[in-house]
């Protein structure tokens, strides 16, 4: 009896995972070995055809761009994670806590901000081509070049936040000792600090490129004609070849996984043991003055840079409709655009579409990650729970392309454990897609605060006789309540800005913010869209202040390291 | 439970922001201009419904309405290319509806068995910036794009999504064809284009504004959209109806099956293709009526001065090759224009 309530608990969850996240990858791969109703291997000879080098051209690109991704993302994050570490200096406090807004940008946001700043009507290259007198737009920001640029703006955050986190556990006396032995500058760096960070910037340099490599917004306003393999999904889908998408997707699946392989291996090794007793000092690397100017100069620079994207938007954001075609700014002004988004229902309903998505995808991320994390960790032996950890959060390295082709060929039809009805073309297709995406941040945030809690409570509470259900009411429940949280926090972010897999699956009733304000783009609305813009950012601001708010301490920038740190 | 709980304060929260109007929903690229104005009108002759539009590709709108096929949210579906209307009276995903005016629409741009109804023609012709391009040195005819004067200055809207784009590729080749060529010389056509195309537009929208700031001076496009842009933003532009003909596509109007809101459908149909608003249709928005009950004498004078030679286009052929050409012009053509040798 004892055990009747866990039993089920499991078989529920296996039975959900198989249902809801097995099968629809199944079915895509099985969509895959078709070709005209009949099994054949075609559309993947036709992947690889070296007469068609549509395909491999973008299979290339993709990977070429992941490269210079990982290569400048990690120098950039690096850099800034030493500067903010390492070196003092004024204004240091205010660096550290912005140089994460990157992550708080959505990714359609962050780069048509991109764009209207460094693309080849935005405003620096317009500016330097009235200094210039030149006949186009000088320096603009287009095609592989434009994508690289993106993606370092946006993924250089995971490098610094993962370096920081441990240069900031660099013991000093491993400094003083190499100094002792008579050490210094770039030696010590090299033979003291990097192999210190070698886990973290590894961790960093795989998930850099598995989102680089999932990347479909940067290809799609950037590269112009240049092929991606994201891009070649949805067109292919577009051009009704539903089959050669699959195949497309399962490539893009196994590249994917095969990379999250890596930083699942080495973002789980332990820090070196130390022989250090009592609490570690603080490592710090004398750094050469000029070094020093330059990386500081370097860092405001790059903040500029970082900012200047964000400014813009919300300088659109008030912009008069119409207003803004060949002036280098435009030249009038409005609150109109946010008195309508307001005021003006059909304008609100993509805010509350993208609201009501995420609080769902946040409750449903929670009930099944919850419990699937919790279930996990009760699995016989180290193997079976590192299994099972594995398996349950594959999803997260599967792109966003892929999941939307996955769930419209599986779900295109009713099915009767999705109630009977097709989700395709429904408002619940939204909330799935988004479930699936995300609830393996809050089994692993659950999982590594599983991993530190103290066994022996739940045993004095299997000693006292409380049952299965107040076991984890009372005991487990609160230990894992703040990993919990933060799990919610990054689902509730992910999910709000969501561009990828809804603007494959959407319907007019269901449409979200990031839809609408590519919607609104082509309709040549800047205000509105940068409006809607802006709104997403205070709204994801808001909730990466939650966790502070209900008493967890530490700034915002802390709580998203935490997160970061227990999501990977 | 909690959870449940907090679920269904969220659908509530949904539900308020419902309008209590009950919604026709429309699939159409026809643009916010047009859309806006004829949602709102019909609105005020039909207060308690909603028109709910979703501006996008024409091709779009086919891969949409193909993906929702078990589970339809569209109700109407404006505006076309007929190799697209056709294409999806094929696979079975439109719902048959003849109005009363069928016949005053010729055989040939109809659907043959009712599933579909030519609304508008749309001739294809060549755009040109006139504040850079004097109209004696604007292309003539579809060869002139070629010329190395054009390298870089031509700008394209990314093919894949518009059914406008699709026909005109297509029917280059099938020009290619009908002039003793084959596939291939089609192709190599269209890589002559290429290697002159500064750009793709991903929409409409980005290629008037590519056009409009000089990034571009020359593109291809419906005659229609072009009027508007030039009536409705100033935008310096001219057109050129090709010497060798204009591949005169018919743009059409059909109902979704399996609608969930037929009565509806079928009233936005209407009122859509009715006379009043066909007239309205061209002279606000420079859409040209195949109804032929529509006397000439009513229409805009543009229209009527108007002198089109149709190119002679074969549309079985084109129907029946398009997905493939399409393909292979993603494949072996987009950005591959260096390759090709010769003028």
């Amino acid at each position: 009896m004892k055990r009747a309530g866990p039993l089920a608990a499991f078989t529920l969850l296996v039975f959900a995972f198989m249902m809801y996240v097995a099968f629809p990858l199944a079915m895509m791969a099985g969509e895959s070995l078709k070709a005209g109703g009949v099994f054949s291997f075609h559309q993947y000879a036709s992947l690889f055809d070296p007469a068609n080098g549509a395909n491999s051209e973008a299979i290339l690109n993709s990977i070429f761009v992941a490269v210079l991704s990982v290569v400048f993302s990690g120098l950039l994050g690096l850099c800034l994670a030493f500067v903010v570490t390492q070196v003092e200096f004024p204004g240091k406090a205010v660096v550290a806590r912005l140089a994460i807004l990157p992550i708080a940008l959505p990714p359609l946001v962050g780069v048509i901000a991109f764009r209207f700043v460094f693309g080849s009507s935005g405003l620096l290259p317009r500016i330097l081509q009235g200094i210039l007198h030149t006949a186009n737009p000088v320096l603009a920001l287009e095609g592989i070049p434009g994508v690289v640029i993106v993606h370092v703006y946006s993924f250089h955050v995971y490098t610094y936040l993962f370096c920081a986190a441990a240069l900031r556990n660099i013991d000093g006396a491993l400094i003083d000792a190499a100094a002792g032995l008579g050490s210094r500058g770039w030696r010590t760096f090299r033979k003291v600090i990097l192999p210190e960070l070698r886990p973290a910037l590894l961790a960093s340099a795989a998930l850099t490129c598995m989102s680089s490599m999932a990347s479909f917004t940067a290809p799609l306003l950037f590269a112009g004609e240049k092929r991606f393999l994201t891009l070649q999904i949805f067109q292919t889908k577009l051009n009704g070849d539903v089959n050669l998408a699959a195949a497309q997707s399962v490539l893009l699946t196994f590249v994917s996984l095969g990379l999250y392989a890596v930083m699942m291996s080495v973002g789980g090794t332990p820090q070196t043991a130390r022989g250090g007793k009592g609490v570690a000092r603080r490592g710090v690397l004398p750094v050469p003055p000029i070094l020093r100017r330059l990386l500081v100069g370097g860092t405001f620079l790059l903040l500029l840079a970082e900012l200047l994207p964000v400014a813009m938007i919300v300088l659109l954001s008030f912009v008069r409709e119409g207003s803004w075609t060949t002036q280098l700014l435009p030249d009038r002004y409005a609150t109109q655009n946010y008195l309508s988004l307001l005021g003006e229902r059909k304008m609100l309903e993509p805010l509350l579409n993208s609201l009501l998505c995420a609080g769902i995808a946040v409750i449903g991320s929670i009930l099944f990650g919850v419990s699937a994390a919790v279930l996990a960790s009760r699995a016989q032996g180290r193997f079976w729970g590192k299994a099972a950890n594995i398996i349950l959060t594959l999803p997260y390295a599967v792109p966003g392309t892929v999941v939307a082709i996955a769930l419209i060929v599986s779900f295109n039809i009713p099915r009767w454990w999705t109630g009977g009805m097709g989700l395709v073309g429904t408002f619940w297709i939204l909330p799935f897609a988004y479930i699936m995406r995300e609830y393996p941040v809050v089994v692993r945030s659950v999982t590594a605060s599983l991993e530190t809690m103290d066994g022996s409570l739940l045993d004095a509470a299997d000693g006292l006789g409380a049952s299965a259900w107040k076991r984890f009411r009372s005991v487990l429940l609160p230990a894992i309540a703040p990993a919990i949280l933060s799990g919610a926090v990054l689902v509730a972010i992910a999910s709000l800005g969501e561009f990828v897999s809804s603007i494959m699956l959407y319907t007019y009733a269901s449409r979200p913010v990031s839809v609408e304000i590519l919607a609104q783009l082509r309709q040549f609305n800047i205000g509105a869209a940068s409006a809607y813009a802006v709104c997403l950012m205070l709204l994801i601001l808001l909730i990466l202040w939650i966790p502070s708010f209900l008493g967890r301490g530490g700034s915002g920038r802390e709580n998203v390291t935490a997160m970061m740190d227990s999501s990977f | 439970m909690r959870g449940a709980s907090a679920a269904a304060v969220l659908l509530v929260v949904a539900g308020c922001s419902g309008s209590g109007r009950s919604p026709v929903v429309v699939y159409s690229p026809h643009g916010k201009e047009m859309l806006s104005a004829f949602a709102h009108a019909y609105e005020e002759r039909y207060p308690g419904e909603e028109v709910q539009w979703l501006d996008m590709g024409s091709q779009d709108v086919l891969d949409r309405i193909r993906t929702e096929k078990e589970n339809p949210q569209a109700d109407v579906w404006w505006g076309a290319p007929m190799t697209a209307f056709d294409q999806a009276e094929r696979e079975g995903l439109l719902e048959r509806y003849v109005p009363d005016w069928d016949s005053a629409v010729a055989v040939g741009e109809k659907s043959r068995h009712g599933y579909w109804e030519g609304t508008f023609l749309t001739p294809e012709v060549i755009v040109y910036n006139t504040a850079r391009v004097p109209a004696a040195d604007a292309p003539k005819d579809w060869d002139d794009l070629l010329a190395p004067a054009w390298k870089g200055k031509v700008i394209i809207r990314s093919p894949l999504a518009s059914g406008t784009m699709r026909v005109i590729l297509c029917a280059m080749i099938l020009r290619e064809i009908g002039r003793g060529g084959d596939e291939e010389a089609g192709l190599s056509w269209l890589r002559r284009l290429d290697r002159n195309t500064k750009s793709y537009a991903a929409d409409p929208t980005q290629l008037y504004l590519a056009i409009a700031r000089e990034e571009g001076v020359v593109t291809v496009w419906d005659l229609s959209d072009v009027m508007i842009q030039i009536q409705t933003n100033g935008y310096p532009f001219g057109y050129v109806v090709p010497a060798s003909g204009t591949p005169l596509m018919t743009d059409g109007i059909a109902l979704v099956k399996g609608t969930k809101h037929p009565e509806a459908a079928r009233r936005f149909f209407e009122f859509v293709t009715s006379r009043e608003s066909l007239l309205r249709q061209a002279r606000e928005f420079a859409r040209i009526p195949t109804r032929a009950d529509i006397p000439a004498q009513d229409l805009p004078a543009w229209i009527a001065g108007l002198h089109l030679r149709p190119l002679p286009v074969d549309y079985d052929t084109l129907a029946a090759n398009e997905k493939r050409w399409m393909s292979l012009w993603d494949e072996r053509v987009r950005g591959r224009g260096h390759d090709e040798q010769g003028e």
